[in-house]
């Protein structure tokens, strides 16, 4: 007879079983209070901001999760459940969303959430004075907001924007205290007021947040792992920009735990049961790579072909990161609504020999020390960068740079400090370059491949009217599957036309002691400390 | 007192070339502070406003007369990044990396004098031998990969010190080990021959064969006379325990005006970068003051001629 456990061994056990269940035996009793410590991969800046509204850096929209709640939380299906917003309806237009709100909210300053608060947030967000704020691609064509009761609001829309209720799951879309709001203005990222399950107490700038537990938490989403106030008493980020120091911060015990593992410690963490490894795919545009498309010869798609026939991903993405994480076909990561993983698995297969081909027939020939040339110009590729070896994306180049010069090409890395990087990309003085972004809708695309839905800044550089065309249906369409194949579309062509060459999907990483229970990696792909405790 | 005066206005030289080279620099860099300020959603028009705001919109001259007269009256300005006063985030971060400057110098010359005198005192033995195959050691490493080995042993493997933060002594030990180590090895070298040319003169001979005992002209004579060339050396060691901090407080998480300035010149704060820099020279040419002064303490010669 076949058991369960034989039905999963031969399905080739579909569910991805943490490394230590079955070590923790029965579920044990959670013991409030202590102070967890977390070693956040920061990198090296000099400012926390803690204003959602303000900032689109991941490490800080990390901390966002335990200060801010949304009106409503993304679903692990994908789909959009309530939070401070208990229910909602859509007008039969699509430009106005009507909240009801929960009546039972509190903000850490002990204010009241109500419909005014929403309207004070999200009319912030849209602002037409002063600095714009980072938050406010996520509410799109946004009208205003109507106060119909203290628990009634809604949202107005210019057109029809789908994206909308995905955005409001995201933590640049936290609700903010209006008291606060009023009190601080844009300095509310020094003195940060929401209604989390985590109260702000102090910071010291680049280096540490200290949060404590807000003992009137009661309203958690539900299906959340944990319903109440936090388990913990305290909780504290300490930025450690270095990878290496974080590791060995976790090993040492100098912290519980700690994010951005490094996959040579993902390996030997996981193999020593003092310690776990937690890791979930971040809702992301994967990290992508970009060529020029403005710039000859870029603009030939055949040149670009060549190019990419050049790479070998699925070596550069196993040797790189020692197979903790899947090679890239998709610009969006798998488990994105919409995502064309599938469709494009296997799209495309290296072929030097093509390449080779297509370039002799470009007129591009081989000249000194191998480099193609062409009417005295070599074939170079100045590669544009401003991380460093984020996620170690300088070490994928460097092995790609060694693959595409058996064909040729000439790839050099040029570093620069942000501003210059930035300028560069809007002056399009870059042949090669690459970015992610994280998000929880398809519609990201947008602000990347749609001429006027992007900065000046943007590295991808796509001008194509079919796309350009779905990608604004997109924002528009309500129905799913229509949606969904528009977006398929947009990520079919983008890939068939090499306007963006995927590298890898990032699993977002936790390394925690064994003494971390309950801790968290919401669908977002962000961390939860709302239901962590501390074994004692 | 001339000497002491005529040192002072040459300091003060120093560190107006420095502001002016280094607002020159920023000018010229490319890349729009009022771009970056403005975020990614910025329209044009908010972008003409905000450079009215930093006012980088004016022309070179009109900028930088305005920084002087600013700094004249003690003001840095405020960040183009957070729209705090410049002095308040440079104080947030100076005491930490005074902190770790002083306190690997003191690493540096302990390690440095130490070993130097000794393996000057047992020159060709095996303690010389040693002293100097371990010293090339620290010498050639860099601090990174120093602070890395650090970190493994005294952290992860022994757990006797912390390797992140900054704020208790503990956390101060390992990367002050790790800058001064770094730098111990030159000035060992230096103190060193220093101390063996000393050995080789004609009145540490004389001493000697007058019977003084060895150890008394080891310190009376010996290192007096070794320690000139040291004091100036220690001068520009301290100028690079203060570039060195900006890898070393990244690595050990603290907090400090190197990781300040490597933010400020991502983001092209040009009040942050400016600021910070004047702070790192102002430093740097006091030293060298003092060091130039102490020169008259230990040599009356120097004296003599100023």
């Amino acid at each position: 007879m076949i058991t369960r456990r034989h039905a999963t061994a031969l399905l080739g056990a579909p569910f991805i079983i943490p490394a230590r269940a079955f070590a923790q035996g029965p579920a044990a009793t959670p013991r409030p209070g202590g102070e967890l410590v977390f070693g956040l991969d920061g990198a090296a800046v000099a400012s926390f901001i803690l204003d959602p509204h303000d900032s689109g850096f991941a490490p800080h929209n990390r901390v966002f999760r335990s200060i801010y709640d949304s009106l409503v939380v993304l679903k692990p299906d994908q789909s959009v459940g309530p939070w401070l917003a208990t229910s909602w309806e859509i007008a039969p237009d699509r430009k106005s969303y009507t909240f009801k709100l929960r009546t039972d909210v509190t903000f850490h300053d002990g204010t009241k959430f109500d419909a005014e608060a929403v309207k004070v947030n999200l009319d912030r967000v849209a602002r037409r004075t002063g600095r714009p704020l980072t938050a406010q691609i996520d509410i799109g064509p946004y009208e205003g907001t109507d106060v119909l009761a203290p628990d009634t609001v809604r949202v107005r829309l210019s057109e029809p924007f789908t994206p909308l209720l995905r955005s409001l799951s995201k933590t640049t879309l936290g609700i903010i205290s209006p008291a606060a709001l009023a009190k601080h203005g844009d300095a509310i990222a020094q003195n940060p007021i929401g209604s989390g399950p985590f109260r702000f107490v102090s910071l010291v700038q680049g280096v540490e947040i200290k949060l404590e537990r807000n003992p009137d938490y009661r309203w958690a989403p539900q299906g959340a792992a944990h319903q109440g106030p936090a388990h913990l008493e305290r909780l504290t980020f300490k930025n450690v920009p270095e990878e290496s120091t974080r590791v060995a911060a976790v090993q040492s015990r100098q912290v519980h735990a700690a994010d951005g593992i490094p996959p040579q410690n993902v390996v030997s963490l996981k193999s020593n049961p003092s310690f776990r490894v937690l890791e979930k795919e971040l809702l992301n545009l994967n990290y992508t790579l970009y060529l020029n498309s403005r710039k000859t010869p870029w603009d030939d798609e055949e040149i670009r072909q060549a190019f990419r026939l050049s790479l070998d991903l699925d070596a550069a993405v196993r040797v790189i990161y020692l197979g903790t994480t899947p090679r890239a076909w998709a610009p969006l990561s798998p488990s994105i609504f919409a995502s064309a993983e599938k469709q494009l698995a296997g799209s495309w297969k290296p072929d030097l020999e093509r390449a080779k081909q297509i370039l002799d027939a470009k007129g591009w020939k081989p000249g000194a020390r191998g480099i193609r040339e062409k009417d005295g110009k070599r074939l170079t590729v100045s590669f544009a960068d401003t991380q460093g070896n984020r996620e170690k994306r300088l070490d994928v180049i460097q092995f790609i740079r060694r693959q595409i010069a058996r064909s040729g090409f000439d790839l050099s890395i040029d570093s620069q400090p942000n501003a210059t990087y930035r300028q560069k990309l809007t002056d399009g003085d870059f042949d090669l370059s690459g970015a992610s972004q994280f998000a929880p809708d398809p519609d990201v695309l947008s602000r990347l491949h749609l001429p006027d839905g992007r900065t000046p800044a943007s590295v991808a550089k796509t001008d194509d009217a079919e796309i350009s065309q779905w990608l604004r249906d997109g924002q528009r369409e309500g129905d799913v599957e229509k949606r969904e194949e528009l977006y398929v579309n947009v990520q079919r062509k983008l890939v068939e036309k090499v306007l963006a060459i995927p590298v890898y999907v990032l699993l977002y990483t936790i390394a925690t002691t064994d003494q971390v229970q309950g801790l968290t990696i919401d669908t977002h792909g962000f961390p939860e400390f709302h239901g962590a405790w501390l074994k004692g | 007192m001339r000497f002491v005066l005529h040192r002072l206005a040459a300091a003060a030289l120093v560190v107006f070339g420095t502001v002016t080279l280094i607002f020159a620099a920023l000018y010229l860099l490319p890349g729009d502070p009022a771009v970056l300020v403005a975020g990614e959603n910025a329209t044009e028009e908010s972008i003409a406003r905000i450079r009215e705001l930093l006012g980088t919109d004016r022309p070179f001259w009109a900028q930088y007369a305005d920084y002087l007269a600013g700094l004249a009256q003690g003001d840095l300005g405020m960040s183009f990044a957070t729209q705090e006063p410049v002095t308040v985030r440079l104080w947030a971060q100076f005491p930490s990396t005074i902190a770790l400057t002083l306190f690997a110098s003191v690493v540096a010359m302990v390690a440095g004098v130490l070993l130097g005198i000794v393996a000057a005192v047992n020159r060709g033995g095996w303690i010389d031998h040693a002293i100097q195959s371990v010293m090339l050691f620290f010498t050639s490493m860099p601090s990174f990969w120093l602070g890395i080995l650090l970190i493994l042993l005294f952290s992860v493997t022994l757990q006797w010190l912390p390797a992140i933060g900054s704020g208790s002594f503990a956390q101060l030990i390992l990367p002050m080990a790790c800058l001064g180590l770094v730098a111990s090895g030159r000035l060992m070298r230096m103190v060193r021959n220093s101390v063996l040319d000393v050995l080789d003169e004609q009145f540490v001979v004389t001493a000697r064969a007058k019977g003084m005992p060895h150890r008394l002209v080891l310190f009376r004579h010996v290192l007096r006379n070794a320690l000139i060339p040291v004091v100036t050396l220690l001068g520009i060691l301290v100028g690079e325990l203060l570039s060195g901090a900006v890898v070393v407080e990244t690595l050990f998480a603290r907090q400090g005006i190197g990781r300040l300035l490597v933010d400020a010149v991502g983001v092209k704060d040009i009040p942050v970068i400016q600021g910070a820099v004047l702070l790192a020279s102002i430093s740097f040419v006091l030293i060298n003051l003092l060091v130039d002064l102490s020169y008259s303490v230990i040599d009356p010669r120097v004296r003599a001629e100023g």
